[in-house]
């Protein structure tokens, strides 16, 4: 049996490929969710600057492409290399692969205790109405079209359950590789952290071979009563990937959640992250590390919601913006009505290297309760020239000093990860990034 | 060691230099005084290499080289070093990678090997103790959260482990107690020697009550007015700076 036919005609050629490809999926137990998420957004469209979070990411190029799903691959065809490994062995709980979005066979190389590991395909032929709770969408904002079409056409994924206290970091290596320059991968995740349970969770997104698909990748946590998780997202793509990625973060009661987004690579990278507090005490800390060289593209977008008494957010992010690079940080605390005595703290700051770069930053507030307290502040600007003149007059080369005050700019978000072994590895890929990273390494 | 030869400079579209005349030779100490606003620190910054301060006539040469050439860095490796009035603060990048870094960028420019990191800082901790620094400088950030006189120690710290040819200090007494003054001339004392040179701007007398200044300059309206021996230090307290820009006139 195939999905029914779509009621709403595709007005582009990608939107008719992905038509094509959600008429081509064989039906399964999520087919009803499935079919009311893609017909949500064959309604809504590909995004146009005239949309909102969409102002400044242009996708009109995309749209004239058709789109083809990238190939399955097994462990033995991804190539060994040291890049891929963002911690060692000894460092990680455990290491998983996805390759375009298929997770790859054995799941686990190492045993883990406290955390149960499933395919979503193989959990959803079991038990489906477990997973529906983790596919339904957090709202319809319209920023929430990819995770739509992810929803629709992912064909597996992870399903990450964790039980305990995990001392070590469970790793997600994301390998994107193509055969072609129209593919397309859909990769989904599904975090769910029991009552009481701490863990700490890496998604590595890279990239491998000559083409790269484009990656529509769907991350959905959900953290029970007092659980504790710390999450990382990086991109370390090449400079021809493009990736679009949604996070959706739900929170009980007493729950906290630590979010890291870095995005160090890409051509176009769209990160979309949506919490939603919605139980006394829960609490979120997220921040942003974004880094634009060359002519990379890097837009970023969260929205808090504040759904009740005593919750409270922070949003910290840091972007630099060098070359023709442009980075793009919104960002959106909503408090509802009765969500009394919130905190949320937003701080944007933005970083100048080049003339052609470009910085844009709208930290915004929407609130509907009383007794809150919320703040928010952005600033974009060039390298202190005091500072620069301080370094150079106590003989530093200017390369030097420039990269160790790029570096005291990122510090506050660096400082943030808990995790030594993953701030080592993902300040070791950004100083990589840095003019004279030679010097830059000896000083940690 | 130093010859400034009817120096002109001019900041934000302001002339603030107007042909000054200078000579230091090694082993001597100079002190520049003069009334706020008469380009003494403008001076400091321009042998410094700041780049928005505009030499706009004369030349400077440091031991026989055209200073004003090279840029900021190269002038810091040559031996120069500018002990600033107002040091800034640079949260997140730490005192001794600083300094460190400084040091090896002074020994890689005299092809000397980069220094073991236990020599490093056993050096460290040495002029940390002259200068009574307390321990928790070495692991916050460049000058963040000190005090006017911890800036002013860490100046001179910065200054004794790079051992300059020359050292100017600009005002390096300002806003310091009377201990803490004592200390940081102390500091600067260590390093008077035959081979090197060190000129102070200042407003004031009392810094000279512990350096003792070989000659003594007066700067005003962009120029050396008067240059006399320390002698001069003592009558400008006394008579105040009216006196040498009257006498000028008259």
């Amino acid at each position: 049996m195939s999905p029914s036919q779509s009621s709403v005609v595709p007005q582009s050629a990608a939107l008719r490929s992905f038509a094509a490809q959600w008429q081509s999926r064989p039906a399964d137990s999520l087919s009803p969710l499935r079919e009311q998420a893609m017909q949500r957004f064959l309604t809504l469209g590909l995004p146009t600057l005239h949309d909102e979070t969409w102002r400044y990411t242009n996708l009109r190029s995309l749209a004239a492409q058709s789109f083809v799903d990238a190939p399955r691959k097994t462990r033995g065809e991804i190539e060994p290399h040291a890049s891929l490994s963002l911690l060692g062995k000894a460092d990680r709980a455990a290491s998983l692969v996805m390759v375009n979005g298929h997770p790859v066979e054995p799941l686990v190389d190492g045993s883990i205790n406290g955390i149960e590991i499933n395919t979503i395909r193989g959990l959803s032929e079991l038990h489906p109405n477990l997973l529906r709770r983790f596919l339904e969408p957090l709202s319809d904002a319209e920023q929430r079209r990819w995770s739509l079409l992810n929803t629709a056409l992912f064909v597996d994924g992870l399903y990450i359950k964790i039980n305990a206290v995990v001392p070590l970091p469970l790793v997600i290596l994301h390998v994107a590789t193509g055969e072609g320059t129209d593919d397309i991968a859909y990769p989904r995740v599904i975090i769910d952290a029991a009552p009481g349970s701490s863990a700490t969770i890496i998604e590595h997104h890279v990239t491998q071979g000559e083409h790269t698909p484009l990656t529509n990748s769907d991350t959905h946590m959900v953290l029970g009563h007092d659980a504790q998780l710390e999450h990382y997202r990086v991109y370390a793509t090449d400079a021809g990937a493009t990736h679009f990625d949604s996070l959706d973060i739900r929170q009980d009661r007493g729950s906290r959640c630590k979010q890291f987004t870095v995005a160090l690579g890409g051509g176009l990278v769209r990160t979309a992250l949506e919490a939603r507090l919605d139980e006394p005490g829960a609490s979120l800390d997220s921040y942003s590390l974004l880094v634009g060289h060359a002519d990379r593209h890097v837009d970023c977008v969260n929205i808090v919601t504040h759904g009740a008494p005593d919750t409270r957010s922070s949003q910290t992010a840091r972007a630099i913006a060098g070359d023709e690079s442009r980075v793009i940080f919104n960002s959106k605390v909503i408090v509802n009505a009765g969500a009394v005595r919130a905190q949320s703290q937003q701080s944007c700051r933005g970083l100048l290297l080049s003339p052609a770069a470009e910085i844009d930053s709208r930290p915004q507030l929407e609130i509907h309760a009383d007794e809150v307290k919320c703040a928010h502040g952005a600033t974009t600007g060039r390298l202190d020239p005091d500072m620069l003149f301080y370094m150079l007059s106590r003989g530093l080369d200017r390369d030097t000093a420039q990269s160790l005050l790029v570096y005291a700019f990122l510090a506050d978000v660096l400082t943030g990860m808990s995790v030594a072994s993953a701030r080592t590895a993902i300040e070791n890929a950004l100083i990589a990034q840095l003019p004279d990273s030679q010097t830059l390494r000896k000083f940690r | 060691m130093l010859k400034i030869t009817d120096l002109s400079a001019r900041v934000a579209g302001k002339d603030i230099l107007k042909g000054v005349n200078l000579e230091v030779r090694a082993g001597e100490v100079h002190a520049i005084m003069g009334p706020n606003g008469s380009g003494k620190s403008t001076l400091a910054q321009v042998l410094a290499g700041r780049e928005d301060y505009e030499v706009t006539g004369g030349s400077v040469t440091f031991e026989g080289r055209d200073l004003l050439a090279l840029p900021p860095e190269d002038r810091a490796r040559a031996g120069l070093f500018l002990g600033f009035q107002y040091p800034v603060e640079i949260p997140g990048v730490n005192n001794v990678y600083l300094l460190k870094a400084a040091l090896n960028a002074k020994r890689k420019a005299a092809g000397e090997p980069e220094v073991d990191a236990f020599e490093f800082l056993t050096l460290i901790r040495q002029k940390m103790k002259v200068m009574q620094m307390n321990e928790s400088f070495l692991t916050r950030g460049v000058n963040e959260g000190f005090s006017g006189g911890e800036k002013k120690r860490n100046e001179v710290l910065q200054m004794l482990v790079l051992e300059p040819k020359l050292a100017i200090l600009d005002e390096t007494d300002s806003g310091l107690d009377i201990d803490a003054l004592k200390v940081v001339s102390a500091g600067v004392n260590t390093l008077r020697d035959p081979k090197r040179a060190v000129v102070l701007v200042t407003h004031y007398q009392r810094l000279l009550d512990y350096i003792v200044p070989d000659q003594v300059h007066v700067l005003s309206g962009g120029r050396i007015l008067k240059s006399g021996d320390s002698s001069l230090a003592q009558e400008l307290e006394h008579r105040g700076y009216d006196w040498v820009q009257e006498t000028q006139v008259a």
